[in-house]
């Protein structure tokens, strides 16, 4: 369970330049539910999404996952929380563009410092669910658009997390890997994660597997 | 089981160095340049102080020149007995030599005359006595120094030296051998002939010496048998081997404060570096730390990452440098730098900068660079690390 409590999060650009990103938002998503965040650009949608993994601090409000309050997190424990429980899958991807496909699904496992059995277990498991394992060795610049979300995807899994949130997942594709993002949500959901998507795609606004659309304008939940 | 040491981020670190692979080249070469400067002036420092302090050590505790008008002259070899009667004394030595300008060469020669049947002022004169005959007046020997022995070779002489007497007739002395000083700057451009010869050759009468060493029982008791000599010489120079030292640590103090600029120009160019590296991360390496830290990474985990990075590259740069600066000291003989340090070689033969392992050069060089390069590149990291990751990715 995520519950948002009476967020307000402000970037100070400096002492002049004040954007407020969300004001007194209150949220609260089941566990197992897809949920899509649907809002313009600046709407304030990417700041949930931040928020729900420890990613920046709200300026005032609380955040609550499974009871725990994640805003008050100190920045390792942020990090342990990040790892065993969100997998992100940002709109650039963030991948690290010189490394394999392999070394950057791999990433998140780096500190763990796991039996190379059991790190090489999970690699296979995720390229295989994400249809990746054939471009394993494959350097991450030299890929498709696609192909870079699956990678993204599989990195963002790896951990076995219970959220996955996604920020504008279809912006950079077209329509036929757009739908096949989708059907991978699909995959995510029937697994009982909970998925919280940011997006502006029409697509996602009518999927039979999407329990709600919350419509976020100018850092207000309607 | 988890291991202590984890494998992955070190094969991280490894990655990341060779992605930045003309970052990583640059910091190591400016590294190894550094490290192999510093290294190799040490360790010609260390050589020459060694080669020093033994030729000093070999030296006799005091020398009396007579001097008139401020000039040295040839004394008279009379005076030992006198000198012989002075308390404290233990032994008086007449001794001759002087230096011979091979002008084929450019070098000059220092050539000491001994007898066979007195005893020597010194250790090595009396082994080479012993070892080697100087033959008879008609056909006399010579012992020869490596140096002069190369520089003698270079001009085809091989089996004996024509020297040229001050009436312009030359002398044909045959080379009997070569042989190996207590040290090498000592012995390196030193002949050793009969007394005899070498007056013929210097025009230098039977009655004269030029200069006589002192040797004093009682180390103790050199200052008062310096004064009691000052006294029946008050016109000559009485020279200690205090006071021999002190000169030429005055000359190699000279030397090395000419390195100083040398030395200064290398910690500049390295502060450059590290500055550079301090003031921040360019935007890709924040840009990765960013994910890093949002993927699940904690802050002690990129910087275990980042020391990984850093430890790696200075160890190599210091290990390569280490090496490189001990096979150009020691094995090609620090060419050009050495000059710096014994410039007078145009005077000199050469000599070779004897092999001395001193630990302490190892660790001061170890902890100018390796430590200060490690933290230049965790201090930027943490700054970077200890932000909001969403602040670095966004």
């Amino acid at each position: 369970m995520i519950e948002l409590k009476h967020i307000t999060k402000i970037y100070e650009l400096n002492r002049a330049d004040r954007v407020v990103a969300l004001n007194d938002v209150s949220l609260s998503i089941k566990e197992g539910v897809v949920l899509v965040l649907k809002g313009a650009s600046g709407s304030g949608k990417s700041s949930i999404l931040s928020l729900i993994a420890a990613l920046s601090k709200p300026t005032s409000g609380e955040v609550i996952v499974d009871g725990k309050k994640i805003s008050k997190l100190s920045d390792n424990f942020a990090s342990v929380y990040r790892r065993d429980n969100i997998g992100f899958v940002f709109q650039k991807y963030n991948l690290i563009p010189n490394l394999s496909v392999r070394d950057n699904i791999l990433l998140p496992l780096v500190p763990l410092n796991l039996d190379a059995k059991d790190a090489e277990e999970k690699l296979a498991l995720v390229m295989e669910m994400f249809h990746i394992a054939h471009k394993a060795n494959a350097i991450v610049k030299n890929l498709s658009g696609g192909e870079q979300q699956r990678v993204a995807i599989a990195r963002a899994n790896i951990n076995n997390p219970k959220i996955i949130l996604a920020d504008e997942p279809t912006a950079n594709l077209d329509e036929k890997l757009s739908l096949s993002f989708i059907e991978i949500l699909k995959e995510l959901k029937s697994l009982n994660k909970t998925i919280v998507i940011a997006t502006h795609d029409p697509l996602f606004f009518n999927l039979d597997f999407v329990d709600s659309v919350v419509e976020i304008h100018n850092g207000i939940v309607r | 089981m988890k291991n202590k040491i984890n494998i992955y981020l070190i094969e991280f670190a490894i990655n990341a160095i060779l992605r930045q692979k003309y970052k990583s080249l640059f910091v190591a070469v400016v590294f190894i340049l550094l490290t192999f400067l510093l290294t190799s002036v040490f360790f010609i420092t260390n050589s020459i102080k060694y080669e020093l302090n033994s030729t000093v050590e070999a030296l006799p505790e005091i020398i009396i020149q007579k001097t008139e008008a401020g000039r040295v002259q040839n004394i008279d070899v009379a005076e030992v007995d006198r000198i012989l009667a002075v308390k404290g004394v233990s032994d008086a030595y007449a001794r001759v030599w002087g230096y011979y300008y091979f002008e084929n060469a450019g070098v000059n020669f220092s050539i000491v005359g001994v007898d066979k049947f007195e005893n020597q002022y010194k250790n090595s004169l009396a082994k080479i006595v012993d070892r080697f005959d100087f033959g008879e007046a008609d056909s006399p020997l010579m012992i020869i120094g490596k140096g002069v022995h190369e520089s003698m070779k270079k001009n085809y002489y091989k089996e004996y030296f024509n020297f040229i007497k001050s009436d312009g007739t030359l002398k044909k002395v045959t080379i009997a051998g070569v042989f190996d000083g207590d040290t090498q700057l000592e012995s390196n451009d030193m002949i050793v002939m009969s007394k005899e010869t070498f007056r013929e050759i210097f025009n230098m009468p039977q009655t004269k010496a030029t200069d006589i060493v002192v040797k004093v029982a009682n180390s103790s008791e050199i200052a008062t048998v310096v004064s009691k000599l000052k006294l029946i010489y008050p016109n000559s120079s009485i020279i200690t081997k205090e006071s021999i030292k002190v000169s030429y640590q005055n000359i190699f103090n000279y030397k090395s404060g000419l390195f100083l600029a040398l030395f200064i120009i290398s910690l500049f160019t390295f502060f450059i570096v590290i500055y550079d590296k301090v003031s921040g991360l360019s935007s890709e390496e924040k840009r990765e730390v960013g994910i890093l830290k949002a993927i699940g990474w904690r802050v002690d985990d990129v910087l275990k990452e980042k020391f990984y990075e850093a430890a790696i590259i200075s160890l190599f740069s210091y290990i390569v440098g280490v090496g490189l600066a001990m096979a150009f000291v020691y094995l090609f003989q620090a060419p050009i730098l050495r000059d710096i340090f014994v410039g007078y070689s145009e005077l000199k033969p050469s000599f070779e900068l004897p092999f001395v392992f001193d630990i302490q050069t190892l660790f001061l060089v170890f902890f100018l660079s390796v430590p200060i390069y490690i933290a230049a590149t965790i201090i930027p990291s943490w700054r970077v690390a200890t932000l909001e990751a969403d602040e670095v990715i966004r």
